[in-house]
């Protein structure tokens, strides 16, 4: 089990403001599908209430990277990972762990919309059911606060009974923030969230990520760099499964340190 | 011009397919229904079919036709779903799942007389159930048992792979997520495949006349004690059915009135039939509703 989050700050010694504590201290995280190398020794700190945002060219390793961090990799038959990811002194890497607890605890929303083929009412509370929250007032709460949180609430309070797949893809995918956030996370992984959906709708998301930031660690993969540094407070570049750089997002855009970095972000390769 | 003459052509190819299907079936229907709906009438559905005179009824073999069909689902969508759901979530691409798969086809194409053979020497001689409710019922599931599991697996498979990841991003376990996510999604086509296999039951006739036999006691509707041996709900008790029903009449039967009875029952089979399928429709529709929102 995941204990609660004991109050023990540590001091980020980065670039960061000082005052940010570390939610997520990752380090020497290898993952290997069978033979493949996918991520190589990759050490960085995540700090609490702040966007960090992982680009890189595809097969680079960041989504590969992100499913580590909640396990999601589990479920790949050949994947295994080594290293640690230190989050409230647990090593969430460790097989002992309960990984239904930690999903609770970070949460994720993927590439492409995947709301339930239910209501849209059902998409939310159907976890808070089996985490054993009830009561019909209690959920209703959580309902309305978390499709607010998402954006979400003006759009769809009259019609929380209807199939959340008649919603558009840019509601779907805040239904599915909305849905991963009424679970009240710490973190909150996000794959690309926003690819799959037009500009208006992906702008929206970007409002929202910028709003959540304020009560959630937020940690997006993107392909596309402006979005990195509209939003994102820290960055980290990947290549070849490894990290290039990591910083401070104005500092990676104005002046990258490494040489590769700068070929990827002015658009010479990737 | 040549690729649009061909496109013509595959067009009207098809079109002549769908009609000769919809023309035989429509022919069929129809056929059966005008020799048959004639001869349907209150007394012929509510008396006792007769041994030797003219004017017999169905009542009983009606009955035993819907009994059957409830018992033998009773048995087969819960084992035929559960092996469905293993088979799709849960069982590793192994050589031993390979071969419950193979195991699982052969059995859905078994004819169903070798079907009602096995019962007849497993279930009737040697569980000593003789012909009974409960031996056509069981030889009835060993038949559509595969069809079930197989058409729970593909429903189940075609569900998207990312439900599967929401559902465990979500703090859900992999059982919760299947229950409340997969098997909800996957309904209609189960129940599409339930239809089929009612519809298999309802009308079977050789793999019941070794196990649920060819006569039936005369039925006490007032006697609802299953352990008493005119009881209807009995399932030791033999059971002809409505499809028995018409092979036995018009082959070994000595009514004189046997091609009237047969071509009333053969109506009411098919009404009976189309009936279900299209209330289980309805049903299946508002519970997917209710589970998958509006």
């Amino acid at each position: 089990m995941i204990a609660q989050l004991k109050e023990k700050p540590v001091r980020s010694a980065q670039h960061q403001s000082e005052k940010q504590s570390i939610v997520l201290g990752i380090n020497g995280v290898n993952v290997y599908y069978g033979n493949n190398h996918a991520v190589k020794n990759v050490s960085m700190p995540i700090h609490d209430r702040s966007i960090t945002a992982l680009i890189g060219p595809s097969g680079c390793g960041k989504s590969t990277f992100l499913r580590t961090i909640n396990r999601m990799n589990d479920l790949i038959p050949g994947a295994a990972c080594d290293g640690e990811i230190m989050y409230d002194g647990i090593n969430l890497l460790n097989r002992k762990i309960d990984v239904v607890t930690l999903r609770k605890e970070i949460g994720m929303v993927f590439q492409r919309p995947n709301p339930f083929p239910k209501s849209i009412y059902e998409n939310i509370v159907l976890s808070l059911k089996f985490a054993g929250i009830r009561g019909k007032k209690v959920l209703n709460g959580i309902v309305e606060e978390s499709l607010k949180q998402a954006a979400l609430w003006d759009e769809v309070k009259d019609r929380l009974d209807q199939s959340a797949l008649s919603l558009s893809g840019g509601q779907q995918q805040r239904l599915c923030i909305a849905r991963a956030l009424a679970l009240k996370p710490k973190v909150l992984l996000l794959d690309e969230p926003s690819s799959a959906l037009d500009p208006v709708s992906s702008a929206k998301i970007e409002d929202l990520l910028l709003t959540l930031k304020e009560q959630y660690t937020i940690v997006i993969v993107t392909h596309n760099m402006q979005q990195a540094s509209r939003i994102a407070d820290s960055t980290a570049f990947f290549y070849e499964g490894e990290v290039v750089e990591y910083n401070d997002t104005t500092m990676m855009f104005t002046c990258p340190a490494n040489k590769r970095t700068e070929d990827y972000i002015s658009g010479r390769f990737g | 011009m040549n690729s649009r003459l061909l496109n013509r052509l595959a067009i009207s190819l098809i079109v002549a397919c769908a009609v000769v299907m919809v023309g035989t079936l429509a022919a069929l229907l129809g056929y059966i229904l005008y020799q048959g709906v004639s001869q349907i009438s209150w007394s012929f559905l509510t008396s006792d079919s007769s041994a030797f005179q003219a004017g017999g009824g169905i009542k009983n073999q009606l009955w035993n036709s819907f009994y059957i069909l409830f018992i033998t689902m009773l048995l087969t969508v819960p084992l035929g779903t559960a092996g469905g759901i293993y088979l799709a979530e849960y069982a590793k691409q192994t050589r031993f799942t390979a071969f419950i798969r193979s195991c699982v086809e052969v059995l859905a194409s078994l004819p169903s007389i070798v079907v009602g053979m096995f019962g007849l020497l497993v279930f009737v001689n040697y569980f000593n159930w003789e012909y009974s409710i409960l031996s056509g019922a069981v030889a009835l599931t060993v038949f559509n048992l595969p069809v079930i599991v197989r058409v729970t697996e593909n429903a189940l498979c075609s569900v998207s792979e990312e439900q599967r990841a929401a559902g465990l991003a979500l703090g859900m376990t992999q059982w919760h997520t299947i229950k409340k996510v997969f098997l909800p999604a996957a309904f209609p086509g189960i129940l599409t495949g339930v239809i089929l296999c009612a519809g298999r039951v309802f009308g079977e006739s050789a793999a019941l006349l070794f196990t649920a036999g060819l006569s039936s006691p005369n039925l006490d509707f007032t006697n609802w004690n299953p352990l008493s041996a005119n009881s209807p709900l009995n399932l030791f008790r033999s059971a002809e059915t409505l499809s028995v029903h018409i092979w036995s009449v018009n082959s070994v039967g000595i009514i004189p009135d046997a091609k009237e009875v047969a071509a009333g029952a053969a109506a009411v089979l098919v009404i009976s039939v189309l009936t279900f399928n299209l209330v289980a429709r309805l049903l299946g529709r508002i519970v997917e509703k209710k589970m998958t929102g509006k």
